[in-house]
Parts: structure tokens; C-alpha cells; sequence
């Protein structure tokens, strides 16, 4: 780059100093350290895994047993049970969060979609251990004393559903931490419902009323064909925050492991096994190295929904 | 309906006295105006006077927006459709609509068609596979998309969308058709096919057309009115409209003083 200036107003003059060359390098780093860090975070895991990995093979992965005793470790368990409760909050929260979401923007008048909207948003502010301990406090003594023993009075003598619903109502378990994860993510999946919702044009929409069709055979018709690619997106941001959750789902999964059938029974997931069990596991362990190997699963399971749900909610921003 | 004889014609839709208000903003003013039976209404003037919101009273369109209100009367069928008992979903189906840009549905040809229609009739396949053929031939798409009824709407050109939007709009057999600026988004061709259906589909269908093309007000109108901030200025036949018009507004307008 030639800067020799021909005249005072040259285009190719000098500018002052070379501050937009320091601010360039200052962002850039901040860019990499983040690339860094998270490459960093894989290898460490990597790192810390290949001990349980050498000792169990990939049988690791569907190794029932977790016993410091005989130091004997698998991840079945735990992988079960996080797939149990993330799926089961999906399931608890998508109809919910679609309810809301069509409310905000199709019947609710503009000033009260706006309060109720701020209002939802702050649930998704509220801290994952206070979740944790409204669980523990009232919706598992709740569920315990009413929910469970009723299904399973009722549902569970249902053929073909029955054996989710039998069992002791310890009130802990996979249904319980569920629908704690349900409440936690049905904010982020209604925001983005919301948002795809808005983002349709209005004249597509009035003239779907314009032919009589009425406010549900417009959703259901025009608004969702139209929007599915972006509300699967909003789904799996959701299911990724509901895989990776730990505080809250540590106080009201029971902490037991354990695969089953029922709902009701108490078990574990990938993150409240970490979290109960890392602290206590010396260095360097064979337990420890298996914890860490839990965690690449982890890992794995939420960046591979994390990209999907990426790579739909792209597709919305490109298309159409 | 014959539209045989010249003289009066009875309205199919009958405004009087309507005002109409975005919440504090008023929008129509005492507005009073025929939609004489069988006849294309063209609807003309500056942006923001009113034209289009006429149109959204007509199929209580605005119903759908919080804070707009109307009062007056709109009659249609000898009923006041400003009422609170109307059913809007019949209403907007005896009261179709055609938009500025095509809007077609996301999904196939035959079903944008089909699916307005399953609203309010249950056809069989035979007779819905007639009905389809027979609105698509009616807007001249029938020979550029019958081997492809079952691909996505998406795909047609914006004159064949809109020509579609249309078809659908006059399947589930309206009485009244809205056109708000339905050529301004299409490139002249399409232009003029849409004018020549109007001119056929009126033999069916009253029409009210809201445009900014003064050439095509006096090619596809009978009647033409002009509005003005809100008021109709002049309503009278496309031919004295734009030879003779009583008002010196009107006359500026047209012959392109102000808008």
C-alpha cells in the first residue's frame, strides 16, 4: 500500500495515528481467545476422558454399572436419564410455549403481549438453583402426595402407557426433573416462537382471514407450515438447555443410577452425576477420568443439538 | 344478476355516513358511496387518503388490529356489516380480497385453491378437482400450470402468484372482490391479463379496485371515485371522470397538478 500523499486531500493519505490497527488486533484477539478457550475445553475433556475410555472401550457409553466399589464405571445411566428429562421437558414445554407464543401475537391486544412478554422473560432470568430449591420445596412433596399417586392409580392401569406411570412416588425423578425443565426452557422456546411468528407478513396473514378462515385454521393452516423450519430451531435451543441444566434438575432427579420404565422412578443425569460426584473424586482416579468422559458426552450430545438448531433457524434468515 | 339495462343498478354494497379512526388518527370522514352490482369501482387519489382503508372496511379487515374503529353503515345483503353480530368468517368469504404483493400460501397450487374452498364447502374430489380447473382457466393460469398443480405456489412468477391469489379468492365464489393495487408489484404483461379478467369477472363479481394508475381507473372501471384526506371528493362514471369532472380537486388530480 502506497500512503505517499500526492495532495493534502488524497485519498490515500495517512489517517491520523494507527488506532483502527490496534482496535482490528484487540477485537481479533478477543475473537480468538473464545476459539481458544473452546478448543481448549474439547482437548482438556479428551484429555481427561482417555483414561476411562482406555480401561472400558467404547462399551462406556452403554455400561450400565457405576460402582466406585469395584471401580467399574459406565455412562448408559446417566445418558439415559439426561435424554429422559430433556426430552420429557420438550415435550411439557413445546405445546406450552407455542400456546403463549400464538396468544402474544395473534389475540393478546399490544400492551399486554408486552407486559406478559417482559414477564416471561424474566422467568428465563430467574437463577437455575432457585428452580432448584422451588423443586425440592414444593413441587416434589406436590408430586409425591398427589401427582404420582393418582397416575398411577389412573394412567398407570392404562395398557401400553402403564409401566411409565407404576411405581413408589418418591416425588424425586425423571418426571419431577422434567417439568422443572420444561418451566426453565419454555421461555426460550416461546421467544423464539414469538419472534417467527412476528416475522411472517402481515398480508399473508390477512389474506388467510380475507378467504374466512378463522384464528386457528390461520395458525394452523398458514402460520406454522410457514414457520416449521424455525420452530424446530427453537426446540432444539431449548433441548440444549435443557441437556446441559444442573442445578435444578440435581435437587429433584433422585439421584440414583438407575434405567426404567417409570417416570416416577428416582435416577441421574450426566450433569447432577458430575456435579455430586466430581468433588469427591481424587485426581487423576480412574472415577475421575470416567466423570470427565460423562462430561465429553455431554458435550457432544448438546454441540451436536446446538448446531442443528443453528442450521434451522439459518435456513429461515436464508429462505423464503 | 343481468347488467343488461344501463340505467340504476342496485348497489351490491352500500356505504353511508362511515367514519373511520386509527385510534386517534381519522382516517375516513363521513364517507358515503354505492358499489353498484356487476360493476368495477375504481377507487382513485393521493396516497394516505383513504382508499385502502375503505377496502379494509369493507371485509372488516381492520377487525384484526386492536385501537380501529368505524362507525357508520356498510350495507351488504341488508345487513349492517359494521354490526356486532356479523360472523366475520362468513363475511370475508362473501367479501373476498386481493392484495398489493401475491400471497400465496405455503403450499401447492391446487391447494392455495382448494384449501379456501374446504372452509366453507365440502366437495369431493371430482368437484374439487373441477372447481380448481375451472377458477385457474377463468384467470387464464390453467394452460402454464396444469402439470404442475401439486408443485409449490412458491415457484410461479409474480404475475402468475398474484393471477393465483386471485382464483383463489373467487373459488370459494364470492359476491364483492377487493383489489388493493393488485398490478402495482407486476411488470406490464401481467398488467394487462389482470385487467382483461376484470373485465370478464364482472359478469360474477362486484368490484372494487384501489389503484394508482389512472390509465387503468378509466380502461377497467365503471365507476371511478376519487378520495381526498379522508373524504370521497367525487364519484361518478370512469368516462365524464376523466373528460368532465365536476371538482376542480378532482381535475388537478388527474391531470397530474398534485399527488
Amino acid at each position: 500500500m502506497d500512503r505517499s500523499a500526492t495532495s493534502p486531500s488524497a485519498l490515500t493519505g495517512v489517517v491520523r495515528g494507527n488506532g483502527d490497527a490496534v482496535f482490528a488486533t484487540i477485537v481479533r484477539c478477543a475473537a480468538a481467545l473464545i476459539l481458544l478457550g473452546l478448543g481448549g475445553m474439547v482437548a482438556v475433556m479428551a484429555w481427561g476422558a482417555r483414561g476411562a475410555f482406555a480401561t472400558f472401550g467404547p462399551a462406556f457409553i452403554v455400561d450400565k454399572a457405576w460402582n466406585p466399589v469395584t471401580q467399574h464405571f459406565g455412562a448408559a445411566a446417566p445418558v439415559f436419564g439426561t435424554l429422559v428429562t430433556a426430552l420429557l421437558a420438550v415435550a411439557l414445554a413445546v405445546p406450552l410455549a407455542f400456546g403463549i407464543a400464538v396468544w402474544l401475537t395473534e389475540i393478546a391486544s399490544a400492551r399486554i403481549a408486552g407486559v406478559i412478554g417482559t414477564l416471561i422473560q424474566l422467568l428465563a432470568a430467574v437463577p437455575s438453583i432457585i428452580f432448584g430449591m422451588w423443586g425440592f420445596a414444593v413441587l416434589v412433596p406436590f408430586m409425591a402426595h398427589y401427582v404420582e399417586p393418582f397416575a398411577g392409580h389412573t394412567l398407570g392401569r392404562v395398557p401400553g402407557i402403564g409401566p411409565l406411570f407404576r411405581g413408589a412416588p418418591y416425588g424425586t425423578g425423571f418426571l419431577t426433573g422434567g417439568m422443572i425443565l420444561a418451566v426453565m426452557i419454555t421461555p426460550f422456546i416461546s421467544a423464539v416462537m414469538r419472534d417467527v411468528f412476528l416475522s411472517m407478513p402481515a398480508v399473508l396473514k390477512e389474506s388467510a382471514y380475507g378467504l374466512g378462515m378463522t384464528r386457528w385454521e390461520v395458525v394452523r393452516r398458514i402460520i406454522l407450515p410457514w414457520s416449521r423450519t424455525s420452530v424446530v430451531g427453537g426446540i432444539m435451543l431449548g433441548l440444549g438447555r435443557a441437556l446441559g441444566e444442573t442445578m435444578a434438575i440435581t435437587f429433584v432427579i433422585g439421584n440414583a443410577n438407575h434405567i426404567g420404565w417409570s417416570l416416577f422412578s428416582p435416577g441421574n443425569t450426566i450433569a447432577s452425576l458430575i456435579a455430586l460426584e466430581f468433588p469427591e473424586s481424587a485426581m487423576g482416579s480412574l472415577k475421575f477420568s470416567s466423570l470427565m468422559a460423562a462430561g465429553f458426552l455431554l458435550m457432544l450430545i448438546s454441540l451436536g443439538t446446538l448446531v442443528c438448531s443453528r442450521l434451522l433457524l439459518r435456513t429461515r434468515a436464508a429462505g423464503r | 344478476m343481468t347488467v343488461a339495462e344501463k340505467q340504476p343498478v342496485p348497489a351490491a354494497i352500500s356505504v353511508r355516513n362511515l367514519d373511520f379512526y386509527y385510534g386517534a388518527n381519522h382516517a375516513l370522514k363521513n364517507i358515503s358511496i354505492d358499489f353498484p352490482q356487476g360493476q368495477v369501482t375504481g377507487m382513485i387519489g393521493p396516497s394516505g387518503c383513504g382508499k385502502s382503508t375503505l377496502l379494509r372496511v369493507l371485509n372488516r379487515m381492520y377487525d384484526l388490529y386492536p385501537g380501529q374503529r368505524a362507525t357508520g353503515e356498510v350495507i351488504f345483503d341488508g345487513c349492517n356489516i359494521l354490526g356486532p353480530k356479523v360472523n366475520l368468517n362468513v363475511l370475508r368469504a362473501r367479501v373476498g380480497m386481493v392484495f398489493q404483493k401475491p400471497t400465496p400460501f405455503p403450499m401447492s397450487i391446487y391447494d392455495n385453491i382448494a384449501f379456501g374452498v374446504r372452509l366453507h364447502e365440502r366437495l369431493d374430489r371430482a368437484a374439487m378437482d373441477a372447481r380448481v380447473e375451472d377458477v385457474l382457466k377463468r384467470v387464464a393460469l390453467w394452460p402454464e400450470v396444469r402439470d404442475r398443480l401439486h408443485d409449490s405456489a412458491a415457484a410461479l412468477s409474480g404475475g402468475q402468484q398474484q393471477r393465483l391469489c386471485i382464483a383463489r379468492t373467487i373459488a370459494t365464489r364470492p359476491e364483492v372482490v377487493l383489489l388493493d393495487e393488485p398490478t402495482s408489484a407486476l411488470d406490464p404483461v401481467s398488467t394487462a391479463r389482470i385487467e382483461e379478467l376484470l373485465d370478464e369477472l364482472k359478469a360474477d363479481f362486484t368490484i372494487a379496485i384501489v389503484t394508482h394508475n389512472l390509465q387503468q381507473a378509466a380502461r377497467c372501471a365503471d365507476q371511478v371515485a376519487f378520495f381526498y384526506m379522508g373524504e370521497v371528493v367525487e364519484v361518478d362514471s370512469a368516462d365524464r371522470m376523466f373528460t368532465a369532472p365536476r371538482e376542480n380537486r378532482t381535475q388537478d388530480y388527474i391531470t397530474g397538478r398534485f399527488g
